[in-house]
C-alpha cells in the first residue's frame, strides 16, 4: 500500500515537473521580446526542475541521496535566476526594445529576416 | 519504476528540447540563443533525473550537479564576453542614435 502510494507519487511529480519545463519552453517559443522570454524561462525551468529532483528524492530515499538531491535544487534555485537576469540585463544595456515600447517593431521587422 | 510510467516525462522533455532547438536556430538575439542553451542544459539534466529514476540507481546524481553549473558557468561566461566584447553592429548604431542611459 505505502510502496504504490509512493511509486504513485513519484511518477506524478516526474509528469509534472516535465509538462512544467515544456511549458515554459512553450512560452519561451511565443511571447514577443527578450524580456518577456527570460522571465517564462527563469520562472518555469526553475520550477519544473525542483519538481522532477523532488520526483527522483522520493524515488532514492533519504539516506541514499538525501544531501546531493537537496544540493542539485538549491543549486537550481540560485542559478537559474541569475543567469535569466543576467542576460535581461545586458539586453537592456544594449537597449533591446521592450513590447510595446517605440522602435520594437522596427526591430521585431529587422530581426525577422 | 518502471519504464512504461516514465515513457511520458521522457517524451514531454524531448519535445521541450526540440522547441528550444528551434529557438536557438530562430532566436533574433545573442541573448535568445544563449538563454536557449541554457535551457537545453536544464532539460538535460531532467532527462538524467528521470534515467536514475527508471535505473534506481544514485551515481547520475554528480552528473546532474555538474551538467548544471556548467550550464550556469557558460551562461555567465556568455555574458562577461558579451559585457567586455564589442558589441553588434545593429548595437552600435542604436547606441549612436541615442545618448547613453547610465
Amino acid at each position: 500500500m505505502n510502496d504504490s502510494l509512493a511509486t504513485w507519487l513519484t511518477t506524478a511529480l516526474a509528469i509534472g515537473g516535465a509538462a512544467v519545463i515544456l511549458l515554459s519552453l512553450i512560452g519561451f517559443l511565443r511571447m514577443p521580446d527578450v524580456y518577456c522570454r527570460s522571465h517564462a524561462l527563469g520562472v518555469g525551468s526553475t520550477c519544473g526542475f525542483t519538481l522532477l529532483m523532488l520526483a527522483l528524492w522520493g524515488d532514492l530515499g533519504t539516506e541514499a541521496a538525501g544531501f546531493k538531491v537537496i544540493a542539485a535544487i538549491a543549486f537550481q534555485l540560485l542559478t537559474i535566476p541569475v543567469s535569466s537576469h543576467l542576460l535581461a540585463l545586458q539586453a537592456r544595456r544594449n537597449r533591446l526594445p521592450a513590447f510595446g515600447e517605440p522602435g520594437f517593431e522596427k526591430q521585431a521587422e529587422k530581426d525577422s529576416h | 519504476m518502471t519504464y512504461a510510467a516514465l515513457t511520458l516525462p521522457l517524451v514531454l522533455l524531448v519535445v521541450a528540447m526540440l522547441l528550444a532547438l528551434v529557438r536557438v536556430a530562430r532566436g533574433p538575439t545573442i541573448y535568445d540563443r544563449i538563454m536557449a542553451f541554457d535551457a537545453l542544459v536544464v532539460c538535460a539534466a531532467g532527462v538524467v533525473a528521470l534515467l536514475s529514476l527508471a535505473w534506481h540507481t544514485t551515481v547520475f546524481l554528480e552528473l546532474i550537479l555538474i551538467v548544471s553549473s556548467l550550464g550556469f558557468f557558460s551562461t555567465v561566461a556568455f555574458a562577461y564576453y558579451l559585457d567586455r566584447a564589442r558589441p553588434p553592429a545593429s548595437v552600435r548604431r542604436r547606441r549612436q542614435r541615442q545618448p547613453s542611459r547610465t
